[in-house]
């Protein structure tokens, strides 16, 4: 199965979320620094993994 | 909140959810798979509830809210990074399901003891799982003893809760193994995750809106919107945390045995995508309710009354708080439960069937349901120990599990991975995570958390480097995963999903 276009994806954001909030946010004390940055880090592996499965609903009940 | 609504509203639960299980039976199941998987045809709906239930424990709503008030932020990344990493469920999901249909394992000590051909493997990996998740159960048993505690402001004693999760836990195990198990878990995920998010809105309303939550908290507690923030948070503790709960989904065999279960790789991605949204509001909830608290109580004497304090508040109407209680504490127990079935099954396949070959699968479920009650007698042991704050010790049971991590990975893609290997990654690390917990969870300056995963890597390598492996196993493993998932595609007689690009396999 071809998943793993999408997956590094994922590890991307995962990195990301390290090193953006301990750099660039650290000074940003308010709603849209690292608690949204976050947030839409969440949001982004939802859209991630559903790109990333999208194969398996062609396997079906075997 | 009064005893005596408590208590009814414990005893409404728990005619519901003893309902609930009673009537998930499905026959007797005499064989293990049917006891322990639900004979691998559990529907996607139910099975991501159910992995939800069993993941976000009395953790979630006790301790990550906890963790917000006291450290701030952070917490919402260390979860937001556990959640990434249960998109290896979808790496390597379809993996251990295929296998697990070939070769009929039961749990993923079995599947590893069979990819590296070493039963001493399988029990290492069952030993060793039981050593740091009975703990791990017991942080659970110890949340809901502090909920009841709390927020009845002592009327329930710690040990009248903890008690009572146990004993809860054990009865929905017996009824139907894990079918009424994963039953009552979705009952539970259901109730929390409505009355969790109710209770989120009430409270920022109550404090004057979102805008108005985050402006007090940018005036009063700024450091508690950034990292390192207060200090809690610190980038190499933060790494410590997150490291060891980001291969959770692998590492934990009571979510990973949950691999072999779904129906049909359509159930599985369900299952997947539902834990994901699930997870995703559960856990935005939780980080609010410690922000709130923070916004609204400050002075809390500890951070693991931040939950409390809040469902004990004006803010919240007292049959919600009660609700949400109730739900907290089945959250524990759909926890527990879940842990002390992947446990007792581990001990009966892989430690039992493996010292007293040839016992056949009835004696093995028969141990394997002698053995329930024993872990639960263990983790309450533990629970009474009452040890401080519960995300951190959680987190000691994940440092110490990513020890079978490398193996798992090297299962499916190193065909060089060898048993010594193996074995020796997995009591190896293990052993060297207890140590570093013992004396003190630091060595060259770097927490268990990061040890864990390095230590248990070089020596997965290493030592496979320096053996042989046996290849027929290796080749036969492989084999099967890619003949079980290049076997035709659905029928046109299936349902056709909208937007799906043609079906390529490499």
């Amino acid at each position: 199965m071809q998943r793993s276009r999408w997956i590094w994806l994922v590890w991307a954001v995962v990195l990301l979320s390290y090193l953006v909030p301990y750099t660039l946010l650290t000074h940003v004390q308010a709603w849209y620094g690292s608690f949204l940055f976050w947030t839409v880090a969440g949001l982004a592996v939802i859209a991630l993994n559903l790109l990333i499965t999208k194969d398996f609903e062609e396997h079906g009940n075997d | 909140m009064t005893e005596s609504l408590i208590w009814w509203s414990i005893i409404i639960y728990l005619l519901i959810a003893v309902g609930i299980a009673i009537l998930s039976r499905q026959g007797t199941s005499e064989s293990m798979s049917g006891y322990f998987l639900g004979n691998r045809q559990m529907n996607g709906f139910v099975s991501a509830l159910s992995y939800s239930a069993t993941t976000y424990s009395a953790f979630m709503m006790v301790g990550l809210a906890g963790l917000t008030y006291a450290g701030g932020v952070g917490a919402l990344g260390f979860e937001i990074i556990y959640f990434a990493g249960v998109s290896l469920v979808a790496i390597f999901g379809p993996k251990f399901w295929a296998v697990g249909k070939k070769f009929n394992f039961v749990t993923p000590s079995e599947m590893l003891g069979h990819r590296y051909n070493s039963q001493k493997v399988a029990m290492a990996v069952s030993i060793a799982s039981c050593i740091f998740l009975i703990p791990y159960a017991a942080v659970q048993l110890a949340g809901v003893g502090y909920l009841l505690q709390g927020t009845t402001n002592g009327a329930i004693p710690f040990t009248t809760g903890v008690v009572l999760a146990t004993a809860i836990a054990i009865f929905f195990s017996y009824v139907a193994g894990i079918r009424s198990v994963m039953w009552t878990d979705s009952l539970q995920a259901i109730m929390m995750i409505i009355a969790s998010t109710l209770v989120a809105f009430l409270v920022i309303q109550g404090l004057g809106g979102f805008g108005a939550l985050f402006d007090t908290l940018a005036t009063e507690h700024p450091q508690s919107l950034t990292v390192p923030g207060s200090g809690l948070f610190g980038f190499i503790t933060f790494l410590g945390l997150t490291i060891p709960w980001f291969f959770f989904s692998l590492s934990n065999p009571q979510v990973s045995q949950r691999l072999f279960m779904p129906a049909s790789l359509r159930s599985m991605r369900q299952m997947l995508i539902g834990f994901l949204v699930f997870g995703f509001i559960y856990t935005l909830v939780s980080v609010l309710w410690g922000f709130s608290a923070l916004a609204a109580f400050p002075g809390l004497e500890s951070a693991d009354l931040a939950t409390p304090s809040l469902l004990g508040s004006e803010f919240v109407p007292p049959i919600l708080g009660v609700i949400v209680m109730i739900g907290i504490m089945a959250a524990a127990v759909s926890t527990i439960d879940s842990i002390m079935l992947t446990l007792s099954s581990m001990l009966a396949r892989d430690v039992y069937a493996n010292v007293r070959p040839g016992a056949s699968e009835k004696r093995q479920l028969l141990v394997g349901k002698i053995v329930i009650p024993a872990i639960a007698l263990m983790a309450l042991g533990f629970a009474e120990l009452e040890l401080d704050l519960i995300a951190v010790l959680s987190v000691a049971a994940s440092s110490g599990l990513v020890a079978m991590v490398p193996a798992i990975i090297g299962a499916f893609y190193w065909k060089r991975g060898t048993a010594a290997g193996a074995l020796v990654s997995v009591i190896g690390t293990g052993a060297f995570v207890m140590f570093l917990y013992a004396t003190g969870n630091s060595f060259l300056g770097l927490p268990a958390g990061i040890w864990g995963i390095i230590v248990s890597s070089l020596l997965f390598v290493g030592v496979s480097l320096a053996t042989q492996p046996h290849r027929p196993t290796a080749d036969e493993f492989m084999q099967a995963i890619t003949d079980e998932l290049g076997k035709k595609p659905k029928t046109a007689t299936d349902r056709p999903s909208p937007g799906t690009t043609a079906y390529s396999k490499n």
